[in-house]
């Protein structure tokens, strides 16, 4: 390589590694805050994302039936075409039965909260397996801000970590960045709900001392401020307690299946606000 | 110039269908990351400006598609980048065991550096990933990448003109 190329090469590393650690060193000491430019690309990405999750479930069912008729003989495809088309009405009104039953229960809960709150469609969301979250379409114009508590018909679903105008993003209580504080429901034996990833959460800082049974439930404590006292996070799976050390190590399910989310509630939970 | 137009476009196009499609198909298992594939091929065949500049805006994307702190993959992907330049310079990279361990050894030091800012900067413990996570999903990518490579080379074909680039069985 040339000199003058080498010292190109040198310039330009030197140059979009210095911005790059800038932006990371900058946003680890003020975390929290979503930049004008991570909302447009978020307000970009979103309703792309939304289009090819809901056009996949599309494409799928196309290429299942195409799949299920080739071979047929025509008869049978009329009759199977009209078994599916009556299938396919069927399931709307399904869907449709499901989804009021879905919104009745969140109505419901949404009736027991004493926080203005506000019903948002799951639009998408990062599946990775290292970052656990999930888009909502409701952002800073419905109320929603950073930090809310987003909960589902059975329970806490996590909480909001980004507001753009119209698009939000839920960090699940399954993610490793989640800390809740949290009580044992019977014992209100006290800890902090820590997110494991695929394996669920672990409830952290419970004295081995406290009786705590597969099948408790973990509520949240209200301590910290960012979830009203009281809400269902999940249920003891597994309480093992080590021969030393202060504390057990207990495996908590969530309450609720995050894999089949389609609705949730936004607690607006700005103290001034509350009913 | 038309490259750089169409740049943010293509590399939001990208980073959207490799958290959605390939997510969807991977069920959430296996996160398989084309983007890093992309940013390792630019650093063995793109100019320094082209491929510095692609590296820069798919980190920044991903950073801002998944949520995770902005700027960690903005950092990483860039580092990844420079890493590959500089190894495209003194090693020959041709072969297809090569382009696989490079590229898997790429993508588990990204977990690992992924595992590293989150445990030191925010003192949230990721170390039960490696195992789980980050290494099936480096040995996937790193498995799949002479195939990638290939695709991205006809793409590279499309957009210059000339001849696809062979890699070699060895």
């Amino acid at each position: 390589m040339s000199s003058p190329g080498k010292y190109q090469t040198i310039i330009i590393a030197s140059i979009l590694l210095i911005a790059s650690i800038i932006i990371l060193s900058f946003n680890l000491k003020q975390l929290g805050g979503t930049g004008f430019i991570r909302r447009l690309v978020l307000e970009t990405a979103a309703p792309l994302e939304n289009i090819i999750n809901s056009s996949m479930g599309g494409i799928s069912g196309v290429w299942r039936r195409y799949i299920f008729f080739v071979g047929l003989e025509e008869e049978n495809r009329k009759l199977r075409g009209e078994i599916v088309s009556l299938r396919g009405e069927v399931n709307q009104y399904r869907e449709m039965y499901l989804e009021g039953m879905r919104l009745k229960k969140l109505l419901n809960l949404k009736e027991n909260i004493n926080y203005p709150t506000v019903i948002a469609e799951i639009i998408g969301g990062s599946r990775s397996s290292v970052f656990k979250m999930i888009l909502i379409n409701r952002g800073t114009t419905d109320g929603v801000k950073e930090g809310f508590p987003v909960l589902a018909s059975e329970g806490v679903i996590g909480r909001i970590v980004e507001a753009s105008w119209n698009v939000s993003r839920v960090l699940l209580l399954i993610d490793n960045n989640s800390n809740i504080d949290a009580l044992i429901q019977k014992s209100r034996a006290q800890g902090v709900l820590q997110g494991r990833g695929g394996e669920g959460c672990i409830l952290k800082y419970v004295q081995r001392s406290e009786d705590v049974r597969v099948g408790d439930n973990v509520v949240s404590s209200g301590l910290a401020g960012v979830f009203p006292k009281g809400l269902l996070l999940g249920v003891v799976k597994k309480v093992q307690k080590k021969k030393s050390g202060l504390f057990q190590e207990i495996l908590v399910s969530p309450a609720v299946d995050l894999s089949r989310l389609e609705e949730a509630l936004v607690i607006l939970s700005d103290k001034k606000d509350r009913r | 110039m038309v490259y750089y137009l169409f740049l943010p476009v293509f590399s939001l196009l990208l980073i959207v269908f490799q958290t959605t499609v390939l997510d969807l198909f991977f069920m959430g298992k296996v996160g398989l990351e084309l983007s890093l594939v992309l940013v390792v091929y630019a650093g063995f065949y793109l100019n320094i400006i082209k491929g510095g500049a692609m590296s820069f805006i798919l980190g920044f994307y991903l950073d801002c598609v998944t949520g995770s702190i902005p700027g960690l993959f903005t950092f990483i992907y860039v580092a990844i980048f420079f890493l590959s330049r500089v190894v495209s310079l003194r090693v020959y990279m041709e072969g297809l065991t090569f382009i696989m361990v490079f590229t898997f050894t790429c993508a588990f030091s990204e977990g690992i550096a992924t595992i590293l800012i989150y445990e030191f900067f925010l003192g949230v413990d990721m170390f039960h990933n490696i195992l789980r996570v980050f290494l099936p999903q480096a040995l996937v990518i790193g498995v799949l990448s002479p195939a990638l490579f290939a695709i991205f080379s006809r793409f590279e074909v499309l957009l210059n003109g000339g001849e696809a680039r062979q890699i070699n069985r060895t």
